[in-house]
């Protein structure tokens, strides 16, 4: 049981370091999506290509955002 | 991947896809649904891609990237990702750091998601090129843009390629910009679109394999409308790229070096500054200053200076600076071209440097193609005038000149040079260039020029080595007529040693150019020498003329073997014609060996008959000798003898003649062989040659007549002794007895001396001579040195020539008493000793003859007391005695006979002491001969003194005595009559210091 704590918390100071880096770095990452790709990469996901639908996910992210802007707009008009 | 892990995934994609979607609150739940699984699909489709290759599974490679990135952008930030790093390293939970931090690496500058996407007319790139996200159509005309960007530079580079020899001449097109852009576009292109292709170097042609995968992600993607991009686009394109051309190093680099050029060009436009004149009027005049010419921004206001106008910037100036150095050495070369020349040399530099000038002139007038091409195309819009552009600026123009400018150089620092040079200087000067200089380009221009500056050098050699002659107006050649006022030659000459050999051509050391090493400027003299003297010494023109058609033939500079190989059969060819001339139209060994017959006393029989035939005209004064008589003994002697067979060309020079006569000399003294010498055997046999010839016979002459008197006088002895000798007077037979020893002495003594000289002198030196004159490559001038040598070597082993030091000093004293000319003594201190020797020899004789008369009158007196008593008494007369006739002379016993009694003592007494003189002498010399470096002269000593009967001693202190008594000798000459009492005197005087010196030495 102690272990399993142990284990986490070690998990949470990773995630920690990882999320500051990723802050130097700019990459505008929140912690639940840091904590998602840490464990897909530890399960052996190419981080290359992990990193291609990170952004190719915020891509259609933006594109919803904007339908929904477009329809928003469009109801309000209507 | 096994069967959890994949369900992991699965999950984290879905939630993953829910964190980063967020769903459209007017969308329905199916289109959600849609949309879930769209995205769902694409994710899984970007897993199953292969794994990009450049990616490697190492901690240390993701974190460096990371790092170099933020020491760009942000040093502070860096050394706080390096304690981050160090901090994750320590953690024990992650498996694959790498992969994460290359993933953030990856991610890393996104933009924010959250931030509204910015309106589409915003993002205009600065490219021209539309600004949404590249897809797949875009990257289509990026990859046909490149193809024809490709295909451009590949035209360019084989433009450039037939003109080589003109690197300079490449310039940027104007479209090269765009090219460089183009360059920056795909490496953006690659980076952002297609991260997969990143690592693939410069591919012509972007590789079409993702492409179909891609296009189905970019249809998926791409519905409808052009998305805009967000406002930072282009630093981020910027940022991308060096991030991602990173792994693929080398290829990275480069695009960003020529970007930077690029960017450093359109800096350097815009910031320029505009100056008057403008460079492109600069650059209209500059072909005209190149060639010297004022213009009207450049004027020479001088002939060594250009004025540049004050109002350029100083980067200007110093262009013009360096382009005013051509210009003005020109100007200096022109004007030494136009200048009138010493020499034919000079004339030559200057042909070979004016064709120099118009290969330069070629230059500018290529230069001013270029610059008005660029000109006429010039864009005056553009800054600077465009100039940048055009391909052809002040810079450039420094650049094309530059070889140029280091040929102008070296040739203004060989103009000036000659001013103070001519002929082979001049070349020397050139060649020094060409050989010792360390810059290759330096070394072979000078070649060049050298090749045209030797012709007239080569063309006056030909003259020389193949026709004899020297054609050489300004004295340019290193050989040269001999200057008749020069004080060396007269030297020689009044040593008798100059001839038309040795003294009408000299070489002038300092003329011989480097590009002959001094023996070959000797040989060549040599050569001449011998083609000159052929022509006009042996009269042989004709041989000369063919013999110059048929070899002539053209020197030239360059293959040094080819004429070295000419030369040397020039040489041998005009060697063995002289020797061949020599030998057998001038019959110059004949001659040599007539000379060592008759002169040199070889020919015995001959010597013999003529001393016997002149013997009794010979003892006559001077004054009575006729040169008829003379002629008429020595035609007897050469027919009575083995030289009657000897040519006709060599008899008829054969001569007797009287030397210069003065009081008190009998014929003896003055009768001298002569064989006359002609051209151009003289040159050989010189004046001195013959002087020494002459020499060499008056002492073997002498020798041979004290010989000859004492083997008569031996004769008359012996057979006197059976007859009228014969006497009861036990004192008269002693006295008889000890004159014979001393007479037989004496012969002994003549005997060694003659067959010294003839044998181990004269005969081995003409051995050597022999040996030296029939060498196979013998020249002339070795024939002259053999000569020369054999000459010295008889006169100095002959005792004629040598030199005593230890008598030096007294020979210099006597010579400041104003006895004798010092250098005569000096030289000759043997020669003074041998003639003292023969002259004692010659006065023993004398006395030995008087006593034979007195024995005779004696014996007569004796018959007629014994016989009858009526004849009268008969008494030799002292005067009958003192006039020393020869003993047949009928008169001597004409004397009265009564002071017989008293004339024995006398006689008696003059003859020991004559004989004891004699040994003194003998003594002497055999001590100077003892101590004489020369073996042969040593031997001489030996061979006299063999059975060691005489003491040789050591003269030291009686050496003043001995010279003043030789020069009293000397000077008192044969004088005979009155004389002789006196010199009977300074004889006893002279023992007695011999004497003492001799019991001082024994002591």
């Amino acid at each position: 049981m102690a272990d399993r704590t142990e284990k986490q918390a070690a998990a949470q100071q990773a995630v920690d370091i990882l999320h500051e880096i990723s802050t130097l770095l700019n990459c505008h990452l929140d912690r639940r999506t840091l904590s998602i790709c840490i464990s897909m990469i530890e399960n052996g996901v190419n981080p290359e290509a992990l990193a291609e639908v990170v952004k190719e996910l915020r891509k259609e992210g933006q594109n919803v955002q904007l339908e929904a802007a477009a329809a928003a707009g469009a109801s309000r008009r209507r | 991947m096994s069967h959890a892990p994949r369900n992991r995934i699965s999950n984290a994609i879905d939630s993953l896809i829910t964190h980063l979607v967020p769903s459209n609150p007017h969308d329905t739940e199916q289109a959600a649904q849609e949309r879930h699984d769209a995205c769902f699909e694409l994710v899984r489709a970007i897993f199953e891609r292969p794994n990009s290759p450049s990616i490697s599974a190492d901690v240390n490679h993701a974190s460096d990237l990371i790092k170099r990135k933020l020491i760009q952008s942000n040093p502070s930030q860096a050394l706080r990702f390096s304690n981050l790093y160090t901090r994750l390293l320590s953690l024990p939970v992650l498996n694959q750091k790498w992969a994460i931090l290359y993933l953030l690496y990856q991610l890393s500058d996104s933009p924010d998601p959250n931030e509204p996407p910015p309106p589409p007319r915003q993002s205009a790139a600065p490219h021209g090129l539309t600004s949404r996200e590249p897809s797949f159509r875009d990257r289509e005309l990026q990859a046909q843009l490149l193809r024809e960007q490709e295909e451009h530079e590949a035209e360019e580079e084989s433009y450039q390629e037939p003109a080589p020899t003109e690197p300079s001449f490449r310039e940027p097109t104007p479209r090269e910009p765009s090219f460089r852009e183009s360059v920056a576009q795909r490496a953006t292109g690659r980076a952002v679109g297609r991260s997969t292709a990143t690592a693939e170097s410069k591919t012509p042609t972007p590789a079409p394999p993702p492409v179909s995968e891609e296009e189905a992600v970019n249809n998926v993607f791409a519905p409808g409308g052009l998305k805009k991009l967000p406002t930072e686009r282009p630093r981020r394109n910027t940022t991308t790229d060096e991030a991602r051309s990173q792994p693929g190093a080398v290829d990275g680099s480069t695009k960003k070096s020529t970007r930077d050029v690029s960017i450093k060009s359109t800096l350097l436009a815009d910031n320029s500054l505009e100056f008057e004149p403008s460079e492109m009027g600069l650059l209209r005049d500059l072909p005209f200053t190149l060639q010297g010419l004022s213009s009207t921004t450049l004027p020479f206001t001088k002939d060594t200076v250009l004025k540049l106008p004050p109002t350029l910037p100083l980067p200007i100036v110093s262009l013009l600076h360096t382009l005013a150095e051509p210009s003005l050495l020109y100007r200096g070369l022109a004007n030494f071209v136009k200048s009138p020349a010493k020499g034919l040399l000079g004339q030559s530099l200057r042909a070979a440097i004016n064709n120099e000038l118009r290969s330069y002139l070629t230059l500018v007038a290529t230069l001013e193609a270029q610059i008005r091409r660029a000109l006429s195309s010039l864009d005056e819009a553009a800054p600077r005038g465009g100039i940048g552009k055009a391909g052809v600026t002040l810079k450039r123009c420094v650049v094309w000149t530059r070889e140029a400018t280091m040929g102008l150089r070296l040739m203004s620092l060989i103009s000036e040079e000659s001013y103070s040079k001519q002929g082979g200087q001049l070349i020397s000067l050139i060649h020094g260039f060409s050989t010792s200089h360390g810059d290759p380009v330096v070394a072979a221009f000078a070649e060049r020029l050298l090749a045209d500056v030797t012709r007239p050098f080569y063309d006056i050699l030909r003259r020389w080595i193949y026709d004899g002659e020297l054609s050489d107006p300004h004295l340019e050649f290193f050989v040269r007529e001999q200057n008749p006022n020069n004080e060396k030659q007269n030297e020689s000459k009044a040593k008798g040693q100059a001839s038309v050999w040795n003294s009408k051509y000299e070489v002038v050391d300092a003329m011989v150019p480097s590009i002959m090493t001094p023996d070959f400027a000797q040989k060549v003299f040599l050569i001449g020498k011998s083609l000159n003297f052929i022509r006009h010494s042996c009269g042989d023109s004709q041989w000369v003329d063919a013999y110059s058609k048929t070899s002539s033939k053209e020197l030239k500079y360059g293959d040094t073997a080819t004429l070295e190989k000419w030369i040397d059969d020039a040489y041998k060819t005009t060697m063995q014609r002289l020797m061949m001339l020599m030998n057998t139209r001038f019959r110059l060994f004949d001659h040599l060996q007539a000379l060592k017959n008759y002169i040199l006393l070889g020919q015995g029989d001959f010597i013999a008959l003529l001393m016997e035939s002149l013997a009794a005209n010979l003892d006559r004064p001077a004054g009575a000798q006729y040169r008829h008589t003379l002629t008429a003994q020595l035609e007897h002697a050469i027919r009575g003898s083995n030289a009657q067979y000897d040519s006709d060309e060599v008899l008829r020079r054969l001569d007797a003649r009287m030397l210069q006569l003065s009081h008190g000399d009998i014929g003896w003294d003055c009768f001298t062989l002569e064989y006359k010498i002609d051209a151009p055997v003289d040159v050989v046999v010189t004046e001195w040659g013959n002087r020494q010839y002459l020499k060499v016979f008056n002492f073997l002459w002498r020798i041979k007549r004290v010989e000859f008197a004492l083997a008569s006088t031996w004769r008359k002895c012996m057979t006197g002794a059976r007859g009228v000798l014969q006497s009861n007077d036990e004192t008269v037979l002693q006295t008889w007895k000890s004159t014979r020893g001393t007479l037989a002495e004496m012969i002994h003594f003549v005997g060694q001396l003659q067959y010294y000289i003839l044998f181990e002198v004269i005969e081995s030196s003409w051995g050597e001579l022999q040996k030296n004159i029939r060498k196979e490559d013998c020249t002339l001038d070795d024939l002259i040195t053999a000569h020369t040598k054999y000459l010295t070597s008889i006169t100095h082993k002959g005792l004629l020539g040598a030199r005593r030091r230890q008598h030096h000093d007294a020979q210099k004293e006597a010579a400041s008493l104003g006895r004798d000319t010092s250098e005569v003594e000096d030289r000759n201190s043997y020669m003074v000793q041998l003639s003292l020797l023969l002259r004692n020899m010659l006065d023993y004789r004398d006395s030995v003859d008087g006593l034979y008369s007195w024995s005779v009158s004696d014996f007569t007196r004796r018959q007629e007391v014994d016989t009858a008593s009526l004849l009268r008494k008969h008494r030799p007369n002292s005067g009958d005695m003192e006039n020393s006739v020869g003993p047949d002379d009928p008169f001597f016993s004409g004397g009265a006979g009564s002071n017989i009694k008293s004339e024995f003592p006398a006689l008696q007494e003059r003859l020991k002491q004559l004989g004891v003189s004699f040994r003194q002498r003998l003594q002497i010399l055999l001590g100077d001969l003892a101590y004489q470096p020369d073996v042969d002269m040593r031997f001489l000593g030996v061979s006299m003194n063999f059975n060691d009967v005489y003491q040789p001693v050591r003269r030291k202190s009686a050496k003043t005595g001995t010279t003043t008594a030789a020069a009293a000798g000397g000077n008192v000459s044969s004088q005979q009559g009155q004389e002789k009492q006196q010199q009977q005197q300074q004889q006893q005087g002279q023992g007695g210091n011999v004497n003492v010196s001799f019991s001082a030495s024994r002591a």
